[in-house]
């Protein structure tokens, strides 16, 4: 090669380099969006995997040892999934089905002998899929899951909303070639208007219903023939006909459910009142003298009641519950409950115990690993005949009920909120068609309040293995309680 | 003419070796057994195929690579049937570019026969024709054209063993590279420097990993087609300035 080629060469290589750190820097954004969510390849991973990632292949073995994560949960070894779960969303942070799997073994497989969740982990799940959102913040998915796991297993509902509202409102789904151009499915809207019940606030869960009718009336005219948007179309003005009666009956007029079937042939699309009226009104003096006695039981003046005159609203007069409980620990760390609660049957008590120091944990980042110190325990009993009772053995489980602390609080909680429909629909969503001559807690910070029935008792170890009775002396105002708790007067409704 | 027709003649050669055409069988077999795999994993077998399928093509593209880049030339020396041809009108640059062209004819020959096959089984299990799963079997074929010109160039002063743990050695530090950019933000200046002259001097084999988005569609890029531009002139640029270096060291080579 001649000199001055050879020369020309080796200065053809300067701009070319130069170029070629130049498209680096141009490229280096994308890839890390690419890898958003993902840590280094081969952290944690066992020998066998480790090359795939280092060749590039971090998504092969994602998927790889997702296939064997999934082969555990069919043995029900379900310590070794979570690891695997980690690993997963290391290698490819945008699998969506693993943090949403993941994140309900964590919620809810976690159990003690008796089937009960183990709490501790719900943080940790819940972190998880908000790690998981963060990742994927395209798409409705994982932001969904979180507002489900509120519903269902939290019950938390004002988190439940915050999440299915941006769902609804932020987010999209894929089309069949994959890209986010696609409203969220309807049912990310019935959640929403189903938890906007859920906090008592019907006005808005009302429009969120008839904005969902209107969406599948439109989807229907496009495609008349389609059988499944039909259904969700008759589904939505079910749901929608039925929030406006149960509005007009608990806060207008009582409605006999009985006679409705039987007799309305219409309703008002606006206040829910049915037509014909038949089934708000007084149709005999029977019925008269039964809503008498019940103004008399809570001493309140009833209203001008004759036959063929409306009902008053469900929610009036404010129904007596006498809630009440005895607990005692039967055996070590067994717990035996007596309750009463004048309320229909299949309404349910939660009863939960934890260390006196326990506050619901806010993770800053994901984690396995949790205070096995703590003792939480939480449950839920049905009423049955103005009674419950309840046998909760915790003596079987050390690793879940340490009892290390010296000091627990006892609650027993009920929330109209949380409650069946057909409970509601003597309570009001918020409660407001009950009261409670001891232990009625009326959060005034929400709107509209919530009225909880809350007992709660301070005990000690030596109660807890029954050194010493559980008393009523040892009952906690419930005011005080959550301020310790929640640091305010309730608990918040968005965090 | 010369370079295309010694790029005619590797490939030729490269078609008939056995080892090269066992690892082509291989990975279609794979390639056409994906499905199996697939359905263990309820809910993302579509994920597990695609990921499978794009990793094999990638496997069995990187051995096809590195075997034929690091023996086109020492064959040649090993057999001296380097001197009749450079005793020929036969530029060394030329010798150089076409043994480096009939290499990548033979890569994409492979690639695109398992891309091929890779499509046909997504268009038969997921009942619709995927182009942009077309879209990562020519990253694939982009970031072989780039290990393939750092094999050659290797393979002008390296023995074959000893490319071949260079060249293997480097795909993986290449591999590393969202590694390597992490650490450009360190806050040790020493870890900075090192991260930089590692993350800009050696060919980021990583850029090409476009797998996350094409598995899951849910994954956003502003630009891709400009992202899949990019790398394809950074591939071609960098191949660029390794055959230069190539055609520099084999011009003072004594064969």
């Amino acid at each position: 090669m001649h000199p001055a080629t050879r020369r020309n060469l080796i200065l053809a290589l300067v701009p070319l380099a130069i170029v070629a750190v130049f498209l680096q820097t141009r490229i280096d954004p994308t890839v890390a969006d690419l890898n958003r969510g993902s840590r280094t390849p081969f952290a944690g991973l066992s020998t066998e995997f480790i090359l795939g990632p280092l060749l590039g292949m971090q998504q092969a073995v994602a998927g790889l040892l997702w296939v064997r994560a999934d082969e555990f949960f069919h043995e029900g070894d379900y310590d070794a999934i979570l690891p695997m779960v980690r690993m997963v969303t290391w290698l490819d942070p945008h699998n969506l089905d693993v943090y949403i799997t993941g994140a309900w073994h964590l919620a809810y497989n976690f159990t003690d002998a008796s089937e009960r969740s183990d709490r501790r982990y719900i943080p940790a799940a819940q972190k998880l899929l908000e790690e998981g959102d963060a990742n994927n913040s395209g798409v409705y998915d994982i932001a969904f899951e979180l507002g489900w796991q509120n519903t269902d297993k939290i019950k938390d509902y004002a988190r439940a909303h915050h999440w299915y509202r941006l769902c609804a409102y932020e987010r999209k789904g894929a089309d069949a070639g994959g890209e986010l151009t696609q409203p969220v499915p309807m049912f990310v809207w019935h959640q929403l208007a189903h938890s906007l019940a859920r906090l008592g606030r019907i006005d808005e869960c009302i429009e969120v219903w008839r904005k969902a009718l209107a969406m599948s009336n439109e989807l229907v005219r496009k495609d008349p023939k389609d059988y499944s948007r039909r259904n969700v179309r008759d589904s939505e003005r079910h749901n929608l006909e039925l929030t406006l009666k149960r509005k007009f009956s608990r806060y207008a007029h009582e409605i006999d459910w009985t006679l409705d079937s039987k007799r309305t042939r219409s309703t008002d699309p606006v206040t829910g009142s049915p037509t014909p009226m038949d089934a708000c009104l007084f149709l005999s003096s029977q019925e008269i003298q039964r809503k008498a006695e019940q103004f008399r039981a809570v001493s309140a003046p009833a209203p001008a009641m004759s036959v063929g005159s409306p009902r008053p609203p469900a929610v009036v007069p404010q129904w007596e519950t006498a809630f009440d409980v005895r607990p005692t620990f039967s055996a070590d760390k067994v717990l035996d409950l007596k309750g009463q609660f004048n309320v229909g049957d299949g309404a349910r008590v939660t009863i939960r115990l934890h260390d006196e120091k326990w506050r619901p944990p806010q993770l800053q980042a994901f984690t396995f690993n949790i205070d096995q110190d703590v003792t939480l325990m939480q449950d839920q009993h049905s009423v049955r005949q103005g009674t419950w009772g309840r046998k909760i053995d915790m003596s079987k489980d050390p690793k879940m009920y340490s009892f290390k602390s010296e000091r627990y609080f006892l609650v027993f909680e009920f929330d109209p909120r949380g409650t069946s429909p057909f409970v509601q629909d003597r309570f009001g969503w918020s409660g407001e068609g009950m009261t409670d001559r001891k232990y009625l807690h009326v959060e005034t910070d929400k709107n509209p309040p919530n009225r909880i029935l809350r007992k709660v008792y301070r005990i000690t170890r030596a109660q807890v293995l029954r050194r010493e009775p559980i008393t009523e002396a040892d009952v906690f105002p419930s005011s005080e309680y959550v301020a310790l708790q929640w640091g305010g007067p309730s608990r918040p409704d968005e965090r | 003419m010369v370079t295309l027709a010694i790029a005619k003649q590797t490939l030729e050669e490269m078609l008939r070796r056995k080892i090269l055409l066992i690892l082509l069988i291989v990975a279609v077999a794979m390639i056409a057994l994906g499905p199996s795999v697939g359905f263990l994993s309820p809910r993302e077998s579509s994920a597990v195929l695609r990921s499978l399928g794009l990793a094999v093509i990638l496997l069995a593209g990187l051995l096809i690579t590195v075997l034929t880049g690091i023996q086109v030339i020492p064959t040649e020396i090993e057999r001296r049937t380097i001197y009749t041809v450079l005793s020929k009108p036969v530029q060394r640059y030329e010798f150089v570019l076409g043994k480096f062209l009939g290499g990548l004819f033979t890569v994409f020959v492979m690639v695109a026969s398992m891309g091929i096959v890779f499509l046909g089984v997504l268009r038969y299990q997921e009942g619709r024709f995927a182009p942009e799963m077309a879209q990562g079997v020519m990253m694939t074929f982009f970031q072989m054209t780039l290990l393939g010109a750092l094999a050659i160039f290797f393979s002008t002063f390296a023995t074959p063993v000893v490319n071949f743990f260079i060249t293997f050695g480097l795909f993986i530090v290449g591999n590393l590279s969202s590694v390597t950019e992490s650490l450009l933000q360190n806050k040790n200046i020493a870890t900075r420097l090192v991260a930089s002259a590692v993350h800009y001097a050696i060919p980021n084999f990583g850029n090409f990993n476009i797998q996350n988005k094409l598995i899951h569609p849910q994954v956003v890029i502003k630009n891709m087609n400009m992202f899949i531009m990019q790398n394809i002139t950074y591939s071609l640029i960098y191949s660029a300035v390794l055959l230069i270096l190539a055609i520099i060291v084999f011009d003072r080579r004594e064969v």
